[in-house]
């Protein structure tokens, strides 16, 4: 049986030029980054020369990325360090609707050192609800922190235009976006999106799990989370990883490079996914706030009626076929998402939704096995039904 | 003796309770004690054991502190005691006191004036003192260079211990609770029926408890709940693992014979008749290992299976006595032991187990043995039997 994987939201597997990247600083160049001799000045290359592609990945400078130890580390450092940073001007923030764990409960520690925390929130569309938003912002509101591309539902946020409003009402605040699921799937770029710091993380892009990088505009303040040596201009101290910073460079670069081809491709793997979906009774591809707002096409969230996800998820998987029930850092959690609420599901609903993703490895003909897969469980799965 | 250095004890004395009462048994309980603590700190440190009439001394080779903790899980001890050895003479044995004391004055704060007394005891009845001579003999000599301590007999912050043995004279100042009970596996092997929920590690906890050393079974209902429920339950054993140094879990494949059940028997009947065939499939695998019965996590009243007519149903399908630890526990009380040991925060994380599989809308609340029986005749109890244990997964979970 062949296996097909469809949940690379989730995670995406190591590509074979990131392994070959970083091959070389898990063995013979083992130095430490800091140190003065041959193998630690290898290293420290091996950093520089990442740190140029992730910059040219999203449209930054060398010395504006950070590397991090993910994503969440990223959006930690920015919403806490980005808070602590200007709690003279301000305790006030907000949070995207649907923002990662990472950045909601980073958001709710800063409750215990007096600031205060609202929520941005969607319209009856499922769509970010800007006027709303508007009026939220305060002049003592010091951060703002909306992702960019939903690991839900693939909805492509209005980042500019909330950096936009955000400028002209609280002059002191941060904008902060989470654009882990953006990388090589959207142009990423501090100056056409507006914001000052944007994360990332490597093993959405097919690198290494343990890696990631804030990028935060040149001259913008953030405290630092982690403290000790010096190490990526003293905003996260602690020995670098080089060989998964290696890979992140590599993984970054081919991400940025495949792009255009793997968002055409993706596009008709979703209108293919589309069909076979209109098939089944009642389930319906889940697209909140479109056509309004975007949608990456990779991320394909269905609620298909009938059992729970989580029994046809395990299904699926005996026949091959992986994906995930939602967010998959969100499956243990039990509230439902606003942007189901939106899209007209109740709680009953919600746990009939399954996430489909797909990577720039994912082949068409990977996706017509799966969609056969599918169909073959919903028709056993029907027949236990009833 | 000056220069006698107390920051760190030199052994463990141990004291056990109950088990030192069960008479010509003693020794089979002494020795299964002693196995299971070796089990328990070994992996840490090498313990050399001394044992003498309803003493263990322990003298690990090092991290004594880490292995007292240890030795706190170790069912069948009451009480451990970090400990200094000294020649038994009074003199020598002032002397150790005098710098256990002055080591365990500093963990008050300063200026906190220290509520203290000695407390000996002799079982050495040839030593030149009573009990009560050595305490007036020794005080006096401990307290000569220490601030802010005043004698109290009856409330003491502090009490220095001193026992008098014919080896060696021990002083001590804690005395840290063991977990009681009897050594386990001292009463033989039990097999109980783990599912993800909060009442079964309980009563497995509990069988440990009183001398049984605990195998486990589980349920899975692949693919209708998955990987993430085995974990779940195999965590379940993880946590346990500290009470018990060979764990087994059986991982039984259920799917068959609840779609079985599903198509061919009377819906409100199906989880009375899961039940039924997890105890058969249960009391097959305890034959196989000589396993003397099982135990369950059910109570009395708690869910629709466990009402007095159900149970019967239930426990009639196993072969070998079924013990219910928590048979008339109120759900706080289970609750209660569960966050004690562990196990709780596992318990609650939501993964369905397999008897969420099939739930009927409306389930038998006074279920009837006949119409089981009746509903059985209409399977292949037989194979499904047959082929479930020829498919069993063993996970073996090391003590941690």
């Amino acid at each position: 049986m062949q296996r097909i994987y469809l949940d690379n939201a989730a995670s995406t597997p190591l590509s074979a030029s990131v392994r070959e990247a970083m091959d070389p600083y898990l063995g013979g160049s083992f130095g430490n980054p800091s140190a003065a001799h041959r193998l630690g000045v290898e290293a420290a290359q091996a950093i520089d020369r990442a740190r140029e592609l992730v910059a040219r990945a999203t449209g930054s400078r060398a010395q504006e990325v950070v590397f991090t130890s993910g994503g969440t580390e990223a959006n930690n450092l920015a919403v806490i360090g980005g808070c602590r940073a200007r709690k003279e001007s301000g305790r006030h923030l907000i949070v995207g609707p649907t923002e990662h764990a990472s950045v909601r409960n980073a958001a709710l520690a800063l409750v215990d050192e007096g600031f205060e925390v609202d929520f941005a929130r969607l319209d009856a569309e499922g769509a970010l609800d800007l006027e709303h938003l508007a009026d939220t912002l305060r002049p003592d509101t010091v951060l703002v922190a909306q992702m960019l591309v939903s690991n839900e539902f693939g909805s492509v946020y209005p980042v500019r235009q909330v950096a936009r409003l955000t400028r002209a009402r609280s002059p002191h605040a941060l904008v902060h976006v989470d654009a882990v699921q953006g990388l090589g799937k959207r142009e990423l770029s501090l100056g056409e999106l507006g914001c000052d710091t944007l994360s990332i993380s490597a093993h959405k892009v097919h690198g290494p799990k343990g890696t990631g990088a804030l990028v935060a505009r040149d001259g913008v303040e953030l405290a630092p989370l982690m403290h000790g040596g010096p190490q990526e201009r003293g905003l996260r101290a602690g020995t670098e990883n080089p060989a998964g910073i290696a890979g992140f460079g590599r993984a970054a670069a081919d991400a940025e490079d495949s792009r255009p081809r793997t968002i055409e491709r993706f596009e008709r793997m979703r209108a293919r996914f589309a069909e076979c979906l209109a098939s089944f009774e009642g389930a319906k591809l889940l697209e909140p706030g479109a056509p309004r707002q975007d949608i990456m096409p990779g991320i394909m969230t269905a609620f298909i009626p009938g059992v729970p996800a989580s029994v046809r998820l395990h299904h699926l998987d005996r026949a091959g076929v992986l994906a995930s029930a939602g967010a998959a850092c969100n499956s243990k959690r039990k509230d439902v998402n606003p942007a189901l609420l939106a899209a007209g599901l109740d709680a009953e609903d919600s746990r009939r939704v399954l996430r489909f993703s797909l990577a720039s490895t994912t082949t068409e003909e990977d996706l017509e096995r799966a969609l056969r897969v599918i169909e073959t469980v919903h028709q056993e799965l029907q027949a236990v039904q009833s | 003796m000056t220069n006698f250095d107390a920051s760190a004890p030199e052994m463990i004395l141990v004291r056990y309770g109950e088990l030192a009462l069960k008479g010509k048994n003693r020794g089979m309980f002494e020795h299964a004690l002693i196995r299971n603590m070796r089990a328990a700190c070994e992996p840490i440190s090498p313990l050399r054991i001394e044992q003498r009439r309803g003493r263990i001394t322990v003298i690990p080779e090092r991290r004594v502190g880490d292995v007292a903790r240890r030795l706190q899980d170790v069912f069948g001890i009451k009480t451990v005691s970090p400990a200094w050895g000294a020649e038994p003479t009074p003199e020598a044995i002032a002397g150790v006191g005098r710098a256990v004391l002055a080591d365990a004055l500093l963990d008050f704060p300063p200026g906190h004036q220290v509520s203290f007394r000695v407390r000996s005891r002799r079982s050495e009845k040839r030593f030149r003192m009573t009990s009560v001579e050595l305490d007036q003999f020794v005080a006096p000599l401990v307290l000569e260079d220490v601030a802010n301590v005043k004698v109290d007999l009856k409330h003491p912050e502090l009490t220095l211990g001193i026992e008098v043995r014919t080896e060696r004279a021990y002083i001590f100042v804690r005395r840290l609770p063991g977990p009681g009970g009897l050594p386990g596996g001292s009463l033989g092997r039990v097999l109980c029926l783990l599912s993800g929920g909060i009442d079964s590690p309980v009563a497995a906890w509990m069988a440990m408890k009183r001398g049984c050393h605990v195998d486990f079974v589980t349920f899975h209902s692949y693919p209708y709940i998955g990987e993430a429920s085995k974990q779940k339950v195999v965590n379940l054993v993880r946590t346990l693992s500290r009470y018990q140094s060979q764990n087994r879990l059986y991982v039984l494949p259920f799917t068959e014979i609840q779609e079985a059940i599903r198509d061919n028997a009377p819906s409100p009947y199906r989880t009375v008749l899961y039940r039924r065939m997890m105890q058969r499939l249960a009391s097959k695998l305890a034959w196989r290992d000589r396993t003397k019965a099982l135990v369950t996590g059910e109570s009395l009243g708690q869910v629709a299976s466990q009402t007095l007519e159900n149970m019967t149903c239930i426990g009639a399908a196993a072969d070998l006595p079924v013990i219910r630890p928590l048979a008339c526990f109120d759900k706080e009380e289970a609750i209660e032991i569960a966050r004690r040991i562990g196990t709780f925060d596992l318990s609650t994380l939501p993964e369905p187990d397999c008897c969420t599989v099939f739930m009927p809308p409306k389930a038998v609340i006074k279920g009837r043995l006949d119409v089981c029986e009746k509903a059985e005749a209409d399977l292949d109890v037989a194979g499904l039997v047959e082929r479930s244990l020829a498919g069993v997964e063993v996970i073996d979970v090391p003590g941690c």
